[in-house]
């Protein structure tokens, strides 16, 4: 562990990285535009420009360089010494941040990028309030480069984070900077656009409002957005993310710092596919048959009606990964409680294709739930009588199977028409799910369910590891959240709390008990 | 803030006297005697019948129902950028955002709605506008039958502008579009290499 | 930027008045209305007079003076009761009014000349507007409150001696009180106490935290106020030597001259003072203050059940100001000092009386609605501070000193006229004077401003201003 002195403040840090780094996360607010610690270092911003304690070359006396040194480019040597807090630090800062503005349109009314900009937060912090630029400012129109993304090029700083993280990261070298010196600019290559699976990264990445989303595009302004930790259910990678909501609805997902899954990165299908939980037609209130005719339920009469119906012999609960663990073993529970002989079974695993990787190892998973290890450790756990959803339907449609509750909770439609006949001919058949399908048409109960985004629970991944998430937006109305529905099925009294059941779930199944929390960003970090 | 900003306040010492109440009271009513009896004239010469009549107002700076500007094409002037909704304290001041249909501008507010009712008039709103879209007039009567007619939508908000803009011209029109487009064409244009996406 | 001025078009709603309109906003035609509406009644009078004036008096002498009195009472209730309800009304618009010339303002002026016809348009409004009753009240308990304040209100005037009494010229006297009371003074106190019954009861039965909070101060307030009235109400009867009958207390006032104010001049604001607390009224109304509360109690209530609650506080108005003219200011004597009417006991003398009577009571309102305007609302610590800390003991220490001053038998002499008691006067006012200096002598002792913070509480502490250099934008 080097220790190095910054601004006569001595820290200790990690070996082998940047004395940018190393002041980022011991507090130090430096501003920097091309360094990001995932990406090779370029030194191009200038701005993070440090002043640093060398021996004179004739006396070899230890002084202040007259020459400023990037640091990020800098790695740590124990012993160094070097200072941000200087007259010529800041002035080279304010002078670079002017230099910056010099043809920034100025458009942050406009601009999706106002509230969280590193151009705003940096002019304010670090610039000069005024420019000494009297000429007309270089105008520069906005660019389509890719069916996800727009591109403001005079916006644009030139860092060159996305086009790094095309060659680097995702390793398919769409974007490159073309022209030279004040005419540089980003771009993609004739007949290729920027439409790669991670390309939303380049989003983040970039420090200004430049490369700008096409989805969250004039969708809300940042600051009217609360944001929560989550885990992304698009795979089952267990991807980090930050869910940004308000009471419009869900409106972003955003990448969260995870060294052990994504790192700094999320694919596209996550980033983007969050946009079913805000559809108008969601099933918002329980249904229920009788007689032949369909009435609207109320949440209380429910658990007596299941209580009754899967009482007997031949009742089954099909438990979705969609699921998170404690709502699993609540599920799970609760069916133990009501019929000591009743068949689990997982619910539908989607599969796409096969795992992708890209070159710095991020990985796109071909199942796309976030939970079926999670649901087949609970399942392992209770033991009984088990079998796969295919079989289940196949004992369904012979009649051996009287009950069955199927939990789905899927994104898009899931079930085949076969096996919907098949779930069809039960005598009862209890649909929780989000969507109205060819399923809840012929249940005998319905009720809704809500999305990730309205629940809090946790994740186990595909290599077993347990992410918690929490609720970006209370459930819409009309829907009990399934954590609460359930402990109230299995009789646990108060309100639902994630960690309260994980706690109980530990006692039994350890091993789910422990949610694996990433390492923080530094603050100034972006 | 600096120290020497700070200004400590002491709550005056009160003598005997004014600490019973009394001869404080009878001040009191001195104040509201001479009101009552010796101005009755001033009052009388001041009075405006308020139905019947109006009191001139400052129309520069009156704070009355609110309008949004056209610029001089005719097309709303709000760029959309929620600095009025972040600014207003009361929160009633609801816009959803869209793409613009226009070749120079590059949002504007497909909806655009203000509760009269639940607004207080500060005038924050047209203090945060950067493109002084905006504005309060001098019309302070407004009535209503619903609460609902009292929630302004951007039509209505236009319409207050045609009413008004007589009374009070737009304060800059010179600032239309802010700076955002310039005389550039903003369509989307093709990348510089030619490319269809 | 120049200001520029303008004037608004103007609405206009006023340019086409109705003839309705012009008839009732002449004021020739109003002038000419009010003429022979003063004329026509003693015209119509004399008349009756004249027609059934001799078979009336007749009558009058050939029946029992027991009935004639009975009969006589009811005439009397009917016509308070009368005089109470037209009064509110015009007191309504007297406040208004008031209240509108202190703030430099008009009032109403547009039902009638000069708004004289407002009362009329503001019953017509509460008779006719929507009367809501919340969903989730307790309905009972809800629609009962404004009845039990209106009721409690107006049951006080019975024992108010109006006029004294009444000698029949063949023999036999009939008394202008409705019923003579031995507990006179209790049962006002008693009635008093009960005001403040339909207060909580709105305030609890609304289902609303604000006619809570209102009810809750007021059932606060009148405790501690009642005190110093219960404690100013012994005091006279120290002074009167025992006697509860208003108007026996009031009969000595006159018989001397020395009206209980002159002797106990601080006992009589003490008195005045928690009248204006018991009747909830500025600068005592916390229980429906509207920055705090919204209007308090009767936030939940519209129409004639807001009307009721409006006419309990002015007939509580009219109630405590009769009590303050019968206890201290002499009742119907038309000036301290000497005994004008004191033994006149014929009839014109009495129509005197009750006018008088009324004109005291008038002008102890005006001075009610002069404090409304002028002085402004304590805070609830201040108000429980001025009655327990300021006024109760005051009133109590007034209580010991007319009690020793009675004890060695410095009192008044009921035959002995004005001169007489002039020692006994001198006496209470040296008395009342020391007092004061007592009480002045204590408020100097500390300088801490009466409407700061609790002296008791810990200090606040100061949070230092930022450090420089730790802000968002460094001043480089």
């Amino acid at each position: 562990m080097p220790k190095i002195i910054i601004d006569g403040k001595e820290i200790e840090c990690r070996d082998g990285i940047p004395v940018l780094q190393a002041a980022l996360e011991a507090g130090w607010d430096v501003p920097h535009y091309c360094y990001h610690p995932g990406l090779s270092v370029v030194a191009s911003c200038r701005l993070c420009l440090m002043e640093q304690k060398m021996p004179h070359p004739q006396t070899k006396e230890m002084g202040w360089a007259p020459k400023l040194f990037p640091s990020c480019q800098t790695p740590v040597k124990d012993g160094m010494e070097v200072r941000f807090h200087s007259e010529s630090v800041e002035n080279n800062q304010k002078h670079v941040m002017e230099y910056y503005l010099l043809n920034h349109p100025l458009d942050c009314p406009v601009c999706d990028k106002a509230g969280e900009c590193s151009l705003q937060d940096y002019s304010e912090k670090f610039g000069n309030a005024t420019s000494r630029m009297v000429e007309d400012k270089h105008k520069n129109p906005k660019k389509d480069i890719g069916p996800k993304t727009l591109l403001y090029q005079d916006r644009c700083v030139l860092c060159t984070r996305c086009v790094r993280f095309a060659d680097e990261i995702a390793g398919t070298g769409e974007l490159a900077v073309v022209e030279r010196g004040s005419r540089g600019e980003i771009d993609v290559f004739p007949g290729e656009p920027l439409a790669n699976d991670l390309q939303g990264n380049v989003v983040d990445l970039c420090p200004v409002g430049c490369l700008l989303d096409k989805q969250f595009l004039f969708r809300q302004r940042v600051w009217n957005l609360q944001t929560v930790p989550s885990v992304s259910p698009a795979d089952s990678s267990g991807a980090c993310i930050w869910i940004d909501a308000n009471d419009a609805g869900v409106h972003r997902v955003r990448p969260r710092f995870n060294e052990r899954v994504n790192e700094w990165w999320i694919s596209d299908e996550q980033r983007h596919g969050f946009e079913y939980v805000n559809r108008e037609d969601r099933l918002t209130r329980p249904r229920i048959r009788e007689n032949g005719q369909v009435r609207g339920a109320s949440w209380e009469e429910i658990p007596a009606h299941l209580r009754a119906a899967f009482a007997g012999d031949g009742s089954a609960f099909v438990i979705s990964p969609m699921l998170s663990n404690e709502e699993a073993w609540l599920l799970a529970t609760f069916a133990r409680q009501v019929a000591p002989n009743a068949v689990l079974a997982c619910g539908h695993v989607p599969v796409e294709g096969q795992d992708r990787s890209f070159p710095k190892g991020f990985t796109i998973r071909a199942e796309k739930a976030p939970n079926r290890g999670g649901v087949e450790r609970i399942l392992a756990h209770f033991g009984g009588p088990q079998m796969s959803f295919d079989e289940l339907c196949g004992q369904a449609a012979d009649g051996t199977l009287k009950a069955v509750y199927v939990y789905g909770g899927y994104p898009a439609a899931w079930i085949t028409p076969a096996q919907a006949e098949q779930l069809s001919r039960l005598d009862c058949l209890v649909v929780h799910d989000l969507f109205d399908g060819p399923l809840t048409e012929r249940a005998d109960l319905v009720l809704p369910a809500a999305p990730w985004t309205e629940r809090e629970g946790s994740f186990t991944n595909c290599d077993g590891l347990v992410q918690a998430f929490e609720r970006a937006r209370p459930p819409r109305s009309g829907i009990k959240a399934e954590g609460q529905f359930f402990q109230e099925l299995c009789g646990l009294p108060g309100l639902f709390r994630s960690a309260k059941i994980r706690t109980m779930l530990g006692e039994s199944i350890a091993d789910l008990a422990e949610t694996f929390q990433p390492r923080k960003e530094p603050e100034h970090a972006h | 803030m600096r120290d020497e900003d700070v200004i400590e306040l002491k709550a005056p010492e009160l003598t005997a006297a004014e600490r019973l109440y009394l001869p404080q009271i009878v001040a009191g009513f001195r104040t509201t005697l001479r009101h009552m009896f010796l101005e009755k004239k001033k009052r009388d010469e001041n009075m405006v019948q308020y139905p019947d009549a109006k009191r001139q107002v400052r129309i520069d700076n009156y704070r009355g129902v609110h309008r949004l500007n056209k610029d001089p094409d005719g097309r709303v002037a709000c760029v959309a950028c929620f600095m009025c909704s972040t600014a207003c304290p009361a929160h009633c001041i609801h816009i959803e955002a869209g793409a613009s249909p226009w070749p120079d501008r590059e949002k504007y507010p497909v909806k655009f709605d203000i509760d009269e009712l639940r607004c207080i008039y500060c005038g924050m709103c047209e203090e945060a506008c950067p493109c002084d879209a905006i504005e309060l007039t001098p019309h302070y009567e407004l009535v209503a039958r619903t609460r609902q007619e009292m929630i302004f939508d951007k039509e209505k908000l236009l319409h207050v502008f045609e009413q008004t803009k007589h009374d009070k011209p737009r304060k800059n029109p010179a600032v239309t579009d802010y700076g955002l487009t310039g005389n550039q064409d903003k369509a989307v244009a093709r990348p510089t290499s030619q490319t269809k996406v | 930027m120049p200001t520029r001025w303008g004037a608004l078009p103007n609405s206009g709603i006023d340019k086409n008045p109705t003839p309705v309109d012009r008839i009732i906003r002449d004021p020739k035609i109003v002038a000419a209305v009010a003429l022979v509406m003063l004329v026509l009644p003693p015209i119509g009078l004399t008349a009756a007079w004249l027609a059934f004036g001799q078979p009336l008096l007749d009558l009058m002498k050939a029946t029992d003076p027991a009935i004639l009195q009975f009969v006589f009472s009811l005439i009397m209730m009917g016509l308070v009761l009368f005089i109470v309800i037209h009064l509110c009304a015009a007191l309504i618009l007297a406040e208004r009014k008031i209240s509108a010339f202190i703030q430099d303002r008009q009032g109403p002026n547009r039902v009638g000349f000069f708004g004289l016809l407002q009362p009329i348009a503001d019953g017509i409004k509460f008779m006719l507007k929507e009367d809501v009753t919340p969903a989730r009240v307790d309905k009972p308990i809800f629609i009962l409150a404004p009845c039990i304040a209106f009721v409690v209100a107006m049951i006080s005037f019975p024992v108010i001696p109006w006029a004294g009494t009444v000698e029949l010229p063949w023999g036999g006297t009939l008394t202008t009180q409705v019923a003579s009371l031995d507990i006179g003074v209790l049962y006002i106190l008693a009635i008093n106490g009960l005001g403040v019954y339909g207060v909580v009861l709105a305030g609890w039965a609304s289902n609303n935290k604000y006619a809570h909070y209102g009810g809750m101060r007021a059932a606060a307030q009148m405790l501690s106020y009642e005190i110093p009235i219960g404690l100013g109400v012994l005091v006279l009867l120290l002074v009167s030597s025992g006697t509860l009958r208003l108007e026996v207390i009031q009969d000595q006032q006159t018989a001397t001259g020395l009206w209980n104010v002159f002797l106990h001049p601080i006992m009589f604001l003490l008195v005045l003072t928690a009248n204006y607390a018991e009747t909830n009224r500025a600068p005592f109304d916390l229980a429906e203050c509207e920055q705090e509360l919204i209007a308090g109690f009767h936030t939940e209530y519209s129409s004639m059940k807001f009307a009721l609650f409006f006419l309990a506080e002015y007939a509580h108005m009219i109630i405590g100001s009769a009590v303050l003219v019968t206890l201290f200011l002499g009742g119907w004597e038309p000036l301290p000092g000497v005994s004008l009417l004191h033994g006149n006991n014929t009839w014109w003398a009495a129509l005197i009386k009750f006018h008088i009577f009324w004109g005291k009571i008038i002008g102890l309102i005006g001075l009610y609605m002069l404090v409304r305007w002028t002085v402004p609302r304590f805070r609830f610590d201040q108000l429980m501070k001025l009655a327990w800390k300021g006024m109760i003991p005051i009133a109590m220490a007034l209580v010991v000193i007319e009690g020793v001053l009675v004890a060695v038998g410095i009192k008044v002499d009921p035959t002995a006229g004005f001169v007489g008691n002039f020692g006994v006067l001198a006496v209470h006012l040296l008395v009342n004077a020391v007092l004061l200096g007592f009480i002045l002598w204590q408020l100097s002792r500390t300088k801490a401003p009466v409407t700061g913070r609790q002296d008791n509480l810990p200090e606040i502490e100061v949070v230092p201003s930022r450090p420089a250099g730790q802000g968002g934008v460094s001043h480089a």
